[in-house]
């Protein structure tokens, strides 16, 4: 049983360093950058405690808004979704991606306190 | 028999009361005469106001000082060619007697020349006036036509007043029966003030020569005004309730209304009121009632009666059909002889003797007082556990008792005693019985009422274990009075009866502090922030924020590993520009967050922003275009290999 969650594992890692183009790992491990900071920020608040309350919602939310956003880029930016998005380049796509940062950090920067 | 008449008179009177009939609310006391007369006695300056004071002093039945004075004053001062000054001129001298006015032919012309339509009402009414006045025939019926006509035209109260001021001078053969209606158009125009009052809203001058026109044409014509009794005495309430007088005028015309309303053939308002305080005692055992017109002239031929009287509180009646007799102007009754219980007595009294008078049904509230005796005070101490015989004394009033009384906690201190009436012997039960205990020595009061059992005698007792929180329990000697008043007791009487030493158990400091700083302002009320929760300590602080900042490695590490590089990193302006652009605006929220607020933000903002844009734009333009190229390249490479 777990013999085989082990091959599925090591069969996924492998696929995904093969197929997956460099650019698109470069994303991915921004994202996983994201979700720690985030998640520690969480724990962080599970262990010691929710004040100062707004800062906490600001940091959390600029982790959740960022990776969404990270998301979105990484959807536009990929190969295999060219079909869908053939109006959007991935230039067009990194734009948007920062102008939507600005945007998300203004506000997140309004709430720090 | 007898009861049956009773209950007939009992049921009369609730009737009576449930109607409530209107009584008029304002006369002309004695003193107001006086004032009245004192301001029409002023020195006059022109024939108007010689003619308001003469006139309006005969109206009040005030004698005019000096005839000849007067009369060399309307010769000096007439002018024969004005309509008004002949007026005045003429109706003062009919007002004093031995006083000629002399007129030519040529002042008749005038003023029969004024009594045509073209004139306006008040001309015709003074020319009239004065040609009646002077003696002088006028023709009745071209007068009735002129006024007429000149009622189309000048529809308002003024104007219709003096037409009927003016008919009254007219014969009485004249076709007066047009004009005579208007009064009853003049009273359906009066306001209607609560149902107390009824004036115009011209003012009180046309009210009461309303009033004035509308009797002497009356009387003139002998027919009845069309004015309900009510609305009599709802015209006296408005025309007598202003009691000081803007003008001559106005007085004079209040003098005017005052005659109208107590010498005419028809309406003469009755004002009832007690002649001093409405109180019967048995040292005073007459009812005193004046029974007046609106002047406070008495009514002499008048027959005033009782028609009933019933107690207040029992609503038994007590006297009825009783009549008042005259005595020396006063009519008195002497209702003592009914031996009535103190309290209050509702009179409906009656004015009878002449078909003239209005309001003559009079609700009058009558207090019989009485003189209050203490009989029987007796004073105990009595032990709660009732081992030891209680020891009374007696006191008599005036006198203080002798010697004090001690009472300590596990005593009672009792006092009992009756209040009669000294001159019935009937027991009382006044409004009024209290109980006061004065502390000699700090001066504190404790105050308790007495309260009578079913047999009216009164019982206090003072349980001293029980009350010593109202006492402070300050033991001490305590002066002890009673206290008894009532409206209807001629005597009330306060009477220190003894003194008592009242010994409580567990005596306290005395709170006198209390009361001194009653009066000091409040400690001032200071707002409070929320207070900020506690700090987790620095070193968690510090590992968590290394926490946080940990993952940024593991993406530098993440990153070196996939072989991320700024190999494609060029150095046009355009892509400086746009990286500096970026780095500006990391910076601006950096400053957003310390320094600025939201608009100056959006201001930088947009400066930064743009630039940012343009050379962003023109830097991934650039990008797209080598690898849109590249990959046609790669294309073409890949196109060459195959083929």
């Amino acid at each position: 049983m777990s013999n085989s969650v082990i091959s599925v594992v090591s069969r996924f890692l492998e696929e995904y360093t093969s197929t997956t183009p460099n650019k698109l790992k470069v994303v991915d491990s921004y994202l996983l950058y994201i979700l720690l900071t985030g998640a520690l920020q969480f724990l962080y608040c599970l262990l010691v405690g929710t004040f100062p309350f707004n800062s906490f919602l600001s940091g959390f939310i600029s982790c959740v808004g960022s990776f969404i956003l990270a998301v979105c880029l990484r959807i536009q930016i990929n190969p295999q979704n060219k079909g869908d998005f053939l109006s959007i380049s991935p230039e067009r796509a990194f734009a948007d991606f920062l102008f939507a940062h600005t945007v998300l950090h203004l506000v997140v920067m309004n709430f720090i306190g | 028999m007898e009861r049956s008449r009773l209950l007939g008179w009992f049921l009369l009177n609730l009737a009576l009361a449930g109607a409530q009939a209107l009584t008029p609310a304002h006369h002309l006391s004695l003193p107001d005469v006086a004032r009245l007369q004192s301001l029409l006695s002023q020195q006059f300056t022109d024939l108007e106001s010689a003619y308001h004071s003469v006139v309006g002093l005969t109206k009040l039945g005030a004698a005019v000082p000096d005839h000849d004075h007067v009369c060399q004053f309307l010769k000096s001062q007439l002018d024969p060619t004005s309509v008004d000054s002949v007026f005045f001129a003429a109706e003062t001298s009919q007002a004093i007697s031995g006083c000629e006015i002399p007129v030519s032919n040529e002042t008749r012309d005038i003023l029969l020349a004024a009594v045509s339509e073209d004139s306006t009402m008040a001309q015709i009414h003074r020319a009239v006036s004065a040609l009646s006045s002077l003696g002088l025939p006028v023709v009745s019926q071209e007068v009735v036509g002129a006024l007429a006509a000149r009622i189309n035209k000048e529809d308002n109260v003024m104007a219709i007043t003096s037409a009927l001021q003016t008919a009254a001078r007219l014969s009485q053969q004249a076709e007066l029966g047009g004009i005579l209606e208007e009064i009853e158009d003049l009273t359906a125009r009066l306001d209607d003030l609560g149902g107390i009052y009824l004036q115009f809203e011209e003012g009180l001058e046309a009210t009461a020569m309303f009033v004035t026109a509308a009797y002497s044409l009356s009387d003139h014509v002998d027919m009845e005004p069309p004015l309900k009794e009510d609305q009599v005495i709802q015209l006296v309430n408005s025309i007598f309730s202003k009691k000081s007088w803007d003008s001559l005028a106005e007085a004079f015309s209040v003098a005017s209304a005052a005659a109208a309303l107590s010498s005419n053939r028809f309406h003469v308002p009755v004002i009832v009121s007690a002649h001093g305080p409405a109180t019967v005692s048995h040292s005073q055992p007459t009812l005193q009632l004046l029974v007046t017109d609106v002047m406070s002239q008495p009514l002499a031929s008048a027959n005033v009666l009782v028609e009933s009287a019933y107690a207040v509180a029992s609503k038994s009646v007590i006297l009825s059909q009783a009549s008042f007799t005259l005595n020396d102007g006063v009519y008195e009754l002497n209702f003592m002889s009914t031996q009535p219980a103190s309290g209050y007595y509702q009179f409906t009294i009656a004015v009878t003797g002449d078909s003239r008078l209005v309001a003559n049904h009079v609700e009058l509230k009558v207090k019989v007082s009485t003189e209050v005796a203490i009989t029987s005070m007796d004073l105990s101490v009595v032990d709660k556990d009732q081992s030891i015989g209680t020891k009374t004394t007696r006191v008599d009033y005036p006198s203080k008792a002798k010697s004090s009384f001690i009472a300590d906690s596990h005593q009672n201190f009792a006092m009992s005693f009756q209040l009669v009436d000294v001159n019935t012997g009937v027991e009382l039960t006044p409004h009024q019985t209290f109980v006061r205990l004065h502390n000699q020595k700090t001066g504190q009061e404790v105050v308790f009422v007495a309260e009578p059992d079913s047999k009216s005698l009164y019982k206090f007792e003072l349980d001293t274990a029980e009350r010593k929180s109202e006492f402070d329990s300050i033991s001490g000697t305590y002066s002890l009075c009673l206290i008894v008043g009532d409206a209807t007791l001629e005597n009330p009487i306060l009477w220190n009866v003894a003194d008592v030493v009242l010994k409580f158990v567990d005596e306290e400091a005395p709170a006198t502090i209390q009361s001194k700083t009653l009066y000091v302002p409040k400690p001032e009320i200071q707002h409070l922030f929320r207070e900020p929760e506690k700090k987790p300590p620095t070193v968690v602080s510090n590992t968590f924020t290394a926490l946080v900042l940990s993952p940024f490695l593991l993406l530098l590490i993440l990153w070196f590993k996939l072989g991320a590089n700024i190999s494609s990193f060029s150095f046009s302006p355009s892509t400086i520009l746009f990286h500096v652009g970026h780095a500006a605006t990391l910076g601006l929220m950096y400053v957003y967050w310390t320094h600025l607020n939201m608009f100056q933000t959006l201001k930088y903002l947009a400066f930064i922003g743009g630039v940012t844009f343009l050379a962003g734009n023109r830097m991934l333009a650039q990008k797209a275009v080598k690898r849109i190229a590249a990959e046609q390249s790669s294309r073409l490479a890949k196109y060459r290999s195959l083929r």
